[in-house]
């Protein structure tokens, strides 16, 4: 092959990296715009409102990271929400109950166990019932909604709370560091187990063709449930770090999470049908930019009626970009 | 008979990249006729009707209905112009009933102020199964309480009217029940006697000789020679129309050349008394450095025995055994050292929306991980060595599966279980599309993995295949084994297919 190119042919390339890459290009391009916007409106107040950035997103970015390996399968999970205002919940309870680091060890640990229990049933029961996982985890969603109206009404309060001192460090820019600490290494171990180990690999494999990756001899209903289990984890981390900022709960806390996440993970440039194109990048890029967009149209003073019909134009406008291909089909 | 053309295709070329299906046939189908097209896998049958009815397009060349020009853009035209065609597989919309699925796209006759009259249509679809004679299907029912045969049936309802000129049946006997195919029988005869024109396409030389009224035999796209009804009832018919069908000489170099069928004394698969679906009581015992051959028609049940040891059939009695242990599903399979490579290539055997290398490394990961961790460098290695060896025509290993040829999928697919280093193959059509190079490089490979001690099922619908590579060919009809043949310079396909058909 000759090393010149014509300018046609490198028009083509150029296209077909384009074409190739729309997901990314679409996904970096939304980030971009939306902290050009932040920087602008930002003003005086950037270092205040990049903290409240850091302090909202922090727990939709480590739940939405291990989101990354159900997503990856073409599953989705709706129960999330419920689960992350059962677990801080059920946190606080113990924490109370306990007291000192302690309670907050064993709260931490008893909503890991819940959660990861939690995650092999999603992903077990749906196999086994050979139900779509979305139907099991509205199940789950309901059973915790449930749960968590029973559990406020145990308490005979609106609202239950912990002192946040013991839940992180006092000094303002030390939680800062602890939250940005948090989601590295979160990051570093999600990015590990999707790129270089079996997990990954097995994942989107699944999503893009269960049945041949079933003969290649991966059993899909192990690695579904390790997959949700893996979410699980992140799942328990994450309701951590929201009770971190708020250190109370009630019955209305974690509503909407498993819709944010999910928009968060397209606006990413997640593909809604899983399979090889799912990143872990997907995750971050996306939160940011959802969160960005939610502080920059509050910044620039949209009403907060209206934001929300920005939010849904701005929404159908990034689907209609990524899943207009072949196969694009919605999560099962 | 009467002579007025219905059909004529005139120098008739169709080119699937650079496989020739058709190199320019001419051909006249008359009124009043039953015209049978026989020949091997991949002659050229299918494609020239399924040009008439308007599946696909032509390369080149002309066609004439009526003495009109003649060039239909979907199956739909061709059939609304009187050109029906069924098919070898199923092509019925599940979920539906059945009336819905013999009056798709037509419920513009049956609405009223757009709102479709369900009641009507079922009324409608009902008689056209009580004419039929197959009153027990029942057109309110959902198409789904139906098996293979009573769809098939469904189908031929669908697609045949009075307004039918011309019926192309395209294998689908294979499809249907000895009562099926006398019902099909009937309808093309009475077809016949009205004038219309049927094309019947079958691998069944006892069919084809009673039920057509002229024969055409087709060999690698061309016309081979033409029988009437008077050269059918000749009495040594079908050998000369086999010869005709396989009277070519195969070009020996690429197969085995060895006659040597010994193997070790090991037992690498055993198959016993397994049973399921249509398959009963069947046995095989596989050894190391065999290779085993099954043939015979595409619905025969080999590729079911095929899935069956490698653990993807539930088995209703009997086992698959090997190493003394029981396989029951595929991840045992591959576990004891059983590859696998899946006649259904895009759906099973690869991930298409997938890069080459991830494709070939993917049974081999359990390998390739140390403590979790999978080299990425490791992982590249075993891809580029697959991707050398067989030649797969690519720009690097990242490049999606679903970018390649057929052929360079199927090397894919072939290569996937090299890496493994499986010690039992079972492949089922693994040169199929496959270019002659690299099948001789396969074949080469195959009789490679015979010295090493590697045991292998070759399933394949090539003859010729089965004959240069398998130590002992077993060849299947109806579900059940029809005959075995040793490996033998002697051996040929005209022996075989005795067995086959």
């Amino acid at each position: 092959m000759s090393t010149k190119t014509n300018p046609a042919e490198k028009q083509n390339s150029f296209l077909a990296f384009l074409g190739k890459h729309v997901y990314d290009i679409a996904a970096y391009a939304g980030l971009a715009v939306t902290l050009i916007l932040f920087l602008i409106f930002g003003g005086k107040r950037l270092s205040y409102n990049a903290q409240t950035v850091l302090q909202t997103s922090a727990p939709t970015i480590i739940i939405a990271l291990g989101a990354v390996f159900v997503y990856s399968m073409g599953y989705m999970d709706v129960s999330v929400g419920q689960q992350v205002g059962v677990y801080a919940i059920l946190m606080i309870m113990i924490i109370n109950a306990v007291g000192g680091v302690l309670g907050v060890i064993l709260g931490f640990l008893a909503v890991l166990a819940l959660a990861l229990l939690c995650g092999a049933f999603n992903g077990a029961v749906a196999v086994w019932l050979k139900l779509p996982s979305i139907v099991t985890s509205l199940f789950l969603m309901f059973f915790f909604t449930g749960a968590q109206l029973l559990l406020m009404e145990s308490t005979g309060t609106n609202s239950i709370s912990v002192p946040t001192s013991l839940l992180r460090p006092a000094n303002r820019s030390a939680y800062n560091l602890v939250l940005v600490l948090i989601i590295v290494a979160v990051t570093l171990a999600v990015t590990y187990f999707s790129r270089f180990t079996k997990l990954g690999k097995y994942t989107r494999g699944i999503g893009a063709n269960e049945t041949a990756t079933a003969q290649s001899g991966v059993n899909t209903t192990k690695w579904k449930v390790i997959a949700y289990m893996a979410f699980g984890v992140c799942v328990a981390i994450g309701s951590y770090v929201m009770l971190m900022r708020t250190g109370s709960a009630g019955k209305g806390t974690g509503t909407g999470y498993a819709m944010d996440i999910m928009i968060c993970l397209i606006l990413g440039g997640m593909p809604l049908s899983g399979g090889m194109k799912s990143k872990v990048s997907s995750a971050l890029v996306g939160t940011l930019t959802y969160v960005l967009l939610t502080n920059d149209l509050t910044t620039m003073g949209v009403d907060l009626n209206m934001i929300n019909f920005v939010k849904a134009a701005i929404f159908i406008v990034i689907i209609l970009i990524t899943c207009r291909k072949h196969g694009g089909v919605l999560p099962r | 008979m009467s002579n007025e053309v219905v059909i004529e295709v005139r120098n008739v070329v169709k080119n699937f990249g650079p496989t020739r299906a058709l190199r320019g046939v001419d051909m006249k189908f008359y009124a009043g006729q039953i015209r049978g097209l026989v020949g091997e896998n991949g002659s050229g049958k299918s494609t020239i009707t399924s040009i008439i009815s308007g599946m696909q397009k032509a390369t080149s060349g002309e066609m004439f209905y009526h003495g009109q020009p003649w060039n239909p853009s979907t199956m739909v035209e061709a059939q609304e112009k009187g050109i029906s065609m069924v098919l070898q597989e199923a092509n019925t919309i599940p979920d539906c009933t059945v009336a819905e699925n013999i009056f798709a796209g037509q419920f513009d006759e049956f609405s009223k102020f757009r709102i479709v009259n369900m009641k009507k249509v079922t009324e409608a679809a009902q008689k056209m199964l009580d004419d039929f004679g197959i009153s027990h299907i029942k057109a309110a029912d959902s198409i789904n309480k139906y098996g293979f045969e009573d769809r098939k049936l469904i189908e031929i309802v669908r697609c045949v009217s009075d307004d039918t000129q011309v019926f192309v049946v395209d294998e689908t006997t294979t499809a249907l029940s000895l009562e099926g195919r006398n019902i099909l029988y009937k309808l093309i005869h009475k077809m016949k006697d009205e004038g219309k024109s049927v094309i019947f396409i079958s691998h069944d030389m006892d069919e084809i000789l009673e039920q057509c009224t002229d024969l055409t035999v087709l060999r690698d796209g061309e016309i081979i020679g033409h029988l009437d009804r008077a050269e059918m009832d000749a009495p040594d018919a079908v050998q000369r129309i086999r010869y005709m069908m396989v009277g070519r000489e195969i070009g020996e170099a690429y197969y085995r050349e060895d006659y040597d069928t010994s193997h070790l004394p090991e037992v690498a698969l055993e198959l016993q008394d397994i049973t399921f679906g249509p398959i009963e009581h069947f046995s095989l015992k596989l050894h190391k450095g065999e290779i085993i051959g099954f043939g015979g028609l595409s619905g025969c049940g080999m590729h079911e025995i095929g899935r069956a040891a490698f653990g993807l059939e539930k088995l209703a009695g009997g086992k698959v055994l090997r190493n003394g242990k029981e396989i029951t599903n595929c991840y045992q399979a591959i576990k004891e050292g059983i590859g696998y490579i899946s006649k259904n290539r895009d759906k099973e055997a690869l991930i298409l929306e997938a890069a080459i290398g991830e494709n070939i490394v993917l049974p081999s990961l359990p390998a390739l991980s140390h403590a979790t961790f999978i080299s990425p460098a490791a992982e590249k290695k075993m891809a580029k060595k697959e991707i050398d060896s067989f030649r797969i025509k690519c720009n690097n290993g990242k490049q999606w599966v679903n970018t390649l040829s057929g052929g360079n999928k199927q090397k894919v697919s072939f290569g996937k279980w090299t890496a493994k280093g499986s010690d039992v193959l079972i492949m089922d059509c693994p040169t199929r599309g496959v270019d002659i190079g690299v099948k001789q490089a396969m074949y080469a490979l195959i009789g490679e993995m015979k010295k090493q001690g590697k045991a292998i099922l070759l399933i394949s619908e090539e003859m010729a295949e089965l004959i240069g590579m398998a130590d002992r060919i077993i060849v299947m009809k109806d579900f059940k084994v029809s005959g075995e043949l040793e490996r033998s310079p002697e051996l040929s396909e005209t022996d075989m297919i005795e067995y086959v058909i």
